[in-house]
């Protein structure tokens, strides 16, 4: 990331004004499009060059898209494709006569695609101006302009205690620890980061509070989007005063006076949910000038990679979501070039419960396995779809039909993605593979983000390669060359109506994977790699 | 003062060096695409990947710094197996082989890359592109190496370029997209200096070029 937009950003935010991507998006929410005007505006109020502002309003896909009178936003994410394919985007085509990424020739109506918008348990799901209505009868709702708020997902924990399904009520903050108290109890916890990496949190909150820095920061990752998962949605939504009391912890442990939260804008209810119970905690005083801690909440515009952390921070920026290279990790030199903890929604909620039941408490949720708790998800072909906070340990069967009661309508799983599109595909032979870091990477598949997604007996399995690649061709930011022109070649393969050359496949598998700058170029093989080694007939190999 | 193994031969390098430049020091050259040494390094080309022992794969010897002890291999089979499949990628994105006297040409030969396994769309040429009394640019020819936009940055300090799109179809403007002359430019030529595919050129040398290769 260029340093001298960076000191840029850093100037323009000292100003106290939204930052250039969020300037950016209102002109498209108020104004359709953005015109070279906007752009000139923008980088007059921002101070950024005129180039860099053009650059970001070509990175995010809500710049780039013009919008309709009623903009129409239908969820192309693997839930939504898991429950019907394509089949409810040409429908929204069909009816509402205008194609997909296109605004009608009279500026009436726009149609486009959002993934996701989280409400994995009731595909297939579109929102219509601010309404997201999703599940049977949805798009028939929409076409007849009245569609309706969908249904939030039910939740529970199978904990006696539970460490991430409750709201927050700022008590542990109020545990008077030390700096060093608090990091060596979270260090002694063992929580790993629940992004995906599984990253130790207690040795990131020790770099971050030795690193050399008047000013630190705290950064809250709620632009993880993983079609198939809405679990930091629902933290964000449902938990927001958690999510900030985490953030405070944080803080103090490592010496930040400020914080910052990256919000999708797919998930519209979640920026405003944070802002109240921000609002609410400053008027306890829990945040603010007395607390010594506060934070921004930043919505971002569209980009998928943007969750990667060091797109974060240049999102959080006004900038490109771009990657860049590591070293420098954002705990030395992040955003504003401060000493920057990035963690995810969930990994930061974690740590109240941590802090008030102590670290061992939390190490002996799941005996035997990754400490701590986790929540999954599972999407709307279960019988009972929604949140549910497990121990690490429990096989992923007894989580599909136990927990979520297998496939309704009668139904039977063929296989099931964890943890999002970057995630290994587990046929329904290996369901009683355990659900932990370790088992699942035996198996070529991960924890990730913990959704549970199922695909039923009548998928067929090149077209998920196919919904796959296209997800990862378009959200590849674009800087590094495998993903940037790889994963576009990989889509080219599988939607070719041809077979597709397992060794020329599998030499581009190995660019990604070990060429690419992060994960998801890294990523994006690990599905198909599953989908060769168990559906190599479906994937219609030569 | 780190010392490295790079190929079997020992360097000591100064603190936060990376490992190219270690190789560098070394004699060895690794080929990139994406690194010019005026410019800070960016990690994007992946084409200067090298082995690196105890690491799980091969590592970007441009953004990697040398740790003690760290022993390199600069012709690891994996590292220049992927680095040429990217160069292959690289040249299937392309319209047209690149000219013989660029920098991607001379990494392809240097890699031994050929035509490319792996074909579909490729960049199309834009025609409304303004002119520039010095500078042309053809956005097919882009990589999005990113040395134009850093070195108008970087050693400019003019800020007239910018990486625009993602994934594929991310290529460079100028300005907010108006051709270089209603952009900040100065004309100062980084950007054509330091391009490795002549997808900005400096009009003059463009003839010349074009000459030369005619010869």
């Amino acid at each position: 990331m260029s340093s001298n937009l960076v000191e840029l950003a850093r100037r323009h935010h000292a100003s106290g004004e939204a930052n250039a991507v969020e300037l950016l998006a209102q002109v498209v929410r108020e104004r359709g499009e953005l015109t070279a005007a906007d752009i000139r505006a923008v980088a007059a109020r921002t101070g950024l060059p005129e180039a860099a502002v053009h650059g970001v309003a070509t990175f995010y896909d809500d710049l780039t898209a013009a919008r309709g009178t009623r903009d129409v936003r239908v969820c192309t994410g693997t839930a939504c494709f898991a429950a019907s394919g394509e089949g409810h985007v040409h429908a929204l085509e069909d009816g509402l006569a205008v194609r997909l990424g296109e605004r009608a020739p009279d500026g009436s109506v726009s149609l486009g695609e959002a993934v996701c918008l989280g409400l994995c348990h009731s595909g297939p799901a579109v929102r219509d101006g601010d309404v997201i209505d999703a599940g049977p009868g949805a798009i028939e709702r929409v076409l007849a302009g009245t569609a309706r708020p969908a249904a939030e997902p039910a939740a529970r924990s199978l904990l006696a205690e539970p460490v991430l399904l409750q709201t927050g009520d700022w008590t542990a903050l109020r545990h008077a620890l030390t700096p060093e108290a608090l990091r060596a109890e979270v260090e002694a916890s063992g929580l790993l980061g629940r992004g995906g990496a599984g990253f130790p949190a207690g040795r990131k909150w020790a770099f971050a509070a030795a690193a050399a820095g008047e000013e630190k920061l705290v950064v809250a990752n709620g632009d993880e989007g993983d079609p198939g998962s809405y679990i930091d949605k629902h933290l964000m939504e449902r938990s927001p005063a958690l999510v900030l009391e985490g953030m405070a912890l944080a803080a103090y442990a490592i010496g930040a006076r400020h914080g910052f939260v990256l919000v999708r804008s797919e998930y519209p209810a979640s920026k405003p949910a944070l802002q109240a119970a921000a609002a609410a905690a400053r008027a306890e005083g829990l945040l603010g000038p007395e607390a010594g801690f506060d934070v921004t909440i930043v919505e971002g515009a569209g980009s998928y990679v943007v969750g990667e952390e060091t797109a974060l921070l240049a999102c959080l920026q006004g900038l490109r979501g771009a990657v860049s290279a590591r070293p420098p990790f954002p705990a030395e030199r992040g955003m504003h070039h401060a000493p920057t903890l990035v963690h995810n929604v969930e990994t930061l909620a974690s740590v109240p419960g941590i802090v008030r039941g102590g670290a061992e408490a939390y190490r002996a949720l799941s005996p035997g396995a990754t400490p701590g708790s986790k929540l999954v998800c599972f999407n709307e072909r279960f019988a009972a779809p929604g949140v549910v906070e497990v121990p690490f340990g429990m096989t992923v069967r007894a989580l599909c039909e136990d927990l979520a009661g297998g496939l309704r309508d009668g139904h039977a799983i063929k296989a099931v993605q964890i943890g999002g599109p970057l995630g290994g595909i587990l046929p329904a032979a290996r369901l009683d593979t355990v659900f932990d870091l370790e088992p699942l990477t035996r198996e070529g598949c991960m924890v990730g983000h913990g959704s549970i997604l199922a695909f039923d007996e009548r998928t067929d399995m090149r077209a998920v390669a196919r919904h796959l690649l296209r997800f990862g061709a378009h959200e590849s930011c674009g800087k590094c060359f495998p993903c940037r022109v790889g994963l576009h070649r990989a889509h080219e393969m599988v939607a070719a109506d041809a077979p597709v050359d397992r060794a020329r496949l599998e030499a581009l598998l190995e660019t990604l994977e070990l060429g690419s700058l992060c994960a998801h170029g890294g990523g994006m093989p690990a599905p198909i790699r599953s989908l060769i080694a168990h559906f190599p007939d479906e994937l219609g190999l030569a | 003062m780190p010392r490295v193994s790079i190929d079997g031969v020992a360097v000591d390098v100064p603190e936060g060096a990376t490992l190219l430049e270690a190789a560098r020091a070394a004699g060895r050259d690794v080929p990139t695409l994406c690194f010019d040494e005026r410019l800070a390094p960016f990690g994007a080309c992946r084409v200067c990947l090298v082995g690196l022992e105890g690491a799980p794969g091969p590592v970007a010897s441009c953004t990697t710094p040398c740790r003690e002890g760290a022993v390199v291999d600069t012709r690891d089979p994996v590292a220049r197996r992927v680095a040429g499949a990217v160069v292959e990628l690289v040249l299937s994105e392309l319209p047209e082989p690149p000219a013989a006297h660029t920098e991607l040409a001379a990494v392809a030969r240097e890699l031994g890359v050929g035509a490319p396994r792996w074909t579909g769309e490729v960049h199309g040429a834009r025609e409304d592109e303004p002119p520039h009394p010095y500078l042309a640019l053809r956005h097919e020819l882009c990589i999005s190496c990113g040395r134009c936009v850093r070195a108008c940055d970087e050693v400019q300090g003019t800020f007239a370029l910018t990486a625009t799109g993602r994934g594929f179809h991310a290529n460079v403007a100028a300005g907010i997209d108006e051709g270089f002359r209603a952009s900040a430019c100065v004309s100062c030529g980084a950007c054509a200096d330091t391009c490795p595919t002549d997808a900005i050129t400096e009009v003059s040398l463009l003839a010349l070029a074009a000459e030369g290769d005619r010869a």
